[in-house]
């Protein structure tokens, strides 16, 4: 009885937060449009449907390209899921991303397999590299103390330097007006699940492998248990005998692979070439997408579909109506003010639980009276 | 090449530079002292600073002053912080967290905003003016004398306050009851509420004045530095001021020290990237470099005094 009411409770606070998130969102609409009904129709069901003359009707390809788009934040927000549980403030996921996409970008020109094998190198090669890019803030923070926070904000802007100079440097295409690199091998593009131009690529199947995969290891291994302990009480992991070091180092490593798989399944699917110039933003959105869904790997998907959802409606909103698209960026600020906030509600969680504990008193008077008058 | 490069550090404009370049990072770092010292974590500097680049800008264009634009920005530094603040300390939003979404408002939030109030996008282009600008002043006497003159005055007053706020901020930490207040907070809040401090009212005093902080550096840096405002200006600024803290073992003089080591990284970066044959994208890193290596630095030894201090008992 308890549980489940706790469970709603926990439900409708999630929904009051996104409800008055998009409250915010709606209030910025209205100061910022000049056709606000028009504006929150497009960003509310425009990701859905298309508005015709005629009526409306379902978009299948706007569907795609949503679930297109949660390939790389689903990575990124399973990747800080991992650290989070641990209690590890890594937030180099945005320029693990960046490394992944370029290393598998550079392997997806310059690397010689026939077959479909090609891209699934490229991957994995940039997965194993991101994760040993993350042992530097995870070393520092187990061998020396260094704040893992800082040391890996540091990263994102080193990393985006030192891929940028390799970028303009050695593999540049100086045929192109613009700084790229020469195309894929076709070998290394990851194939389209459906027909048109949505980008929904196997990468959707692999990240939703990896959801599967990363709630198996955090729920049902040792591994896991031992990252979940010590983020809920570092201390009393350390004193029961765990290798608390090695299994810091082990979430941010798995960290840095999640993310730099999901950069370069996200270069080599969505692109010819690799492009990037600047960091682009996954890893933080990673962040948001991991406090919706609670640290909780199984609805990482759900959190990432809401997340891109929002974000294909924001676009709509700025293509057909006047409000920049930039207003994703106040929805997901608020969202995290809001849905991160333990006593968001607590007033009413309060009278829930002295309800919910005055019934189960009552309930038990009444059960030991019972018993009683059998006994007499 | 090297030569090249000394002879261009070796004078009294690169020292200059030094100072220049240091204000803005020294503003979110005493920012983030004030707030560490309290015992809350102040991510948030990085946002700050870009919404209050902004708002300072803005006011300052519509006010044509630039004094009520920087006053402005520290006001709207001091509201975000309080706001950061009411969700970390009221509804227990952790303070991380906290500091992030602002940071998404810095980077997204503020070219939204400017687009509303103004309808341009990502910079604000040709609306700035001299009156707008925060002027610089040189110090009579001090002006006269030969290379000091050159490396000390002329700069923007704001670049004078910096270094002045450090040592007001010795003065409030340590010679004052709300500074005594910040440290015992930070130190072990419950022994501080036992003895009848607000906790929560030191904790958002602490916080506000970091905002606050964070806020002067904004107005700096589209008021003065960068003559305008535009997406990408903070550029870590807010972050390395985090280091810079914790390098500077959360003094203020040594935060000072450290913030100028950080100011002159990236004047070096400004001097390098001149020279030929240099990738300005590696000469970028220099910064971020500087500031991991000195924070591992500080933690080798901060690692060796705690194991100093952990034998010392059994002996």
């Amino acid at each position: 009885m308890r549980d489940r009411r706790m469970a709603w409770f926990g439900i409708a606070r999630g929904a009051a937060a996104i409800t008055l998130a998009l409250g915010v969102a709606t209030i910025f609409i209205f100061l910022s449009s000049e056709t606000p009904w028009t504006a929150l129709r497009y960003l509310l069901i425009g990701p859905l449907v298309t508005f015709r003359d005629t009526g409306i009707s379902f978009n299948a390809q706007y569907l795609y390209q949503i679930l297109a788009a949660m390939i790389p934040i689903t990575f990124t927000g399973l990747a800080v899921t991992v650290m989070f549980s641990a209690n590890q403030f890594n937030l180099a996921g945005e320029g693990c991303v960046l490394t992944g996409g370029f290393i598998g970008g550079i392997l997806g020109v310059y690397l010689n397999i026939n077959s479909g094998w090609h891209a699934v190198v490229a991957v994995l090669i940039a997965t194993l590299a991101c994760g040993l890019v993350m042992l530097i803030p995870a070393l520092l923070k187990v061998k020396l103390g260094a704040s893992e926070m800082v040391t890996s904000l540091m990263l994102n802007f080193i990393l985006l330097n030192l891929v940028n100079h390799y970028l303009n440097f050695q593999f540049a295409d100086r045929s192109k007006g613009a700084t790229m690199t020469k195309p894929f091998q076709p070998t290394a593009i990851i194939p389209s699940l459906v027909p048109g131009n949505s980008k929904l690529t196997v990468g959707f199947i692999a990240a939703m492998a990896a959801t599967a995969l990363v709630a198996f290891f955090l729920y049902r291994t040792r591994w896991g248990y031992a990252i979940r302990m010590i983020g809920i009480n570092e201390s009393f992991a350390l004193y029961s005998g765990m290798n608390v070091g090695g299994t810091i180092i082990l979430s941010q490593v798995i960290g840095g692979m999640l993310s730099g798989m999901g950069g370069s399944l996200e270069v080599l699917g969505r692109y010819q070439t690799y492009l990037w110039r600047d960091l682009p933003g996954y890893g933080w959105v990673g962040i948001t997408i991991a406090i919706l869904a609670k640290n909780n790997p199984a609805f990482v998907p759900l959190a990432a579909f809401f997340i891109a959802y929002l974000n294909k409606g924001c676009l709509l909103m700025s293509t057909y109506c006047d409000v920049p698209v930039e207003m994703i960026d106040i929805i997901q600020a608020a969202i995290f003010l809001f849905f991160a906030a333990e006593q968001f509600l607590s007033g009413y969680r309060q009278k829930l639980v002295v309800k919910t504990t005055q019934e189960d008193l009552m309930k038990l008077d009444a059960s030991l009276l019972n018993g009683g008058e059998n006994h007499a | 090449m090297l030569e090249q490069l000394l002879n261009s550090i070796l004078k009294a404009d690169f020292l200059f530079a030094v100072l220049r370049i240091t204000a803005p990072i020294l503003f979110a770092t005493l920012g983030a002292v004030v707030a560490e010292k309290a015992g809350v974590v102040n991510i948030g500097l990085e946002g700050t600073m870009m919404i209050t680049a902004l708002f300072g800008f803005l006011i300052a264009y519509w006010t044509q002053s630039w004094i009520l634009g920087v006053l402005g920005a520290v006001l709207v530094g001091a509201l975000l912080g309080l706001m950061m603040g009411f969700f970390a300390l009221k509804l227990k939003t952790d303070i991380i967290l906290a500091g992030i979404a602002v940071n998404m408002l810095g980077a997204g939030g503020t070219i939204f905003l400017l687009n509303m109030f103004t309808g341009l996008r990502g910079n604000t282009g040709n609306l700035v003016s001299p009156n707008i600008l925060i002027p610089t002043i040189s110090i009579p006497l001090i002006n006269k004398i030969p290379i000091l003159g050159e490396i000390l005055s002329g700069h923007a007053i704001l670049t004078y306050l910096a270094f002045l706020f450090v040592w007001l901020m010795w003065v409030l930490l340590y010679k004052t009851p709300v500074g005594l207040n910040i440290r015992a907070v930070g130190e072990n809040a419950d022994a501080a509420s036992s003895v009848g401090v607000s906790v929560l009212k030191v904790k958002y005093i602490a916080i506000a004045l970091s905002g606050a902080m964070a806020g002067f550096g904004g107005a700096f840096m589209s008021m003065y530095y960068s003559q305008g405002w535009n997406s990408g200006m903070v550029a870590g600024r807010g972050f390395i001021a985090l280091a810079a803290q914790a390098m500077g073992r959360g003094e203020p003089v040594g935060s000072m020290l450290s913030s100028l080591l950080f100011g002159m990284a990236q004047a070096l970066r400004t001097k390098v990237s001149g020279l030929q044959g240099v990738s300005s994208y590696l000469v970028a890193m220099i910064p971020y470099l500087v500031t991991v290596i000195g924070l591992v630095l500080y933690s080798i030894g901060q690692t060796r005094k705690m194991r100093k201090h952990s034998i010392r008992p059994v002996l």
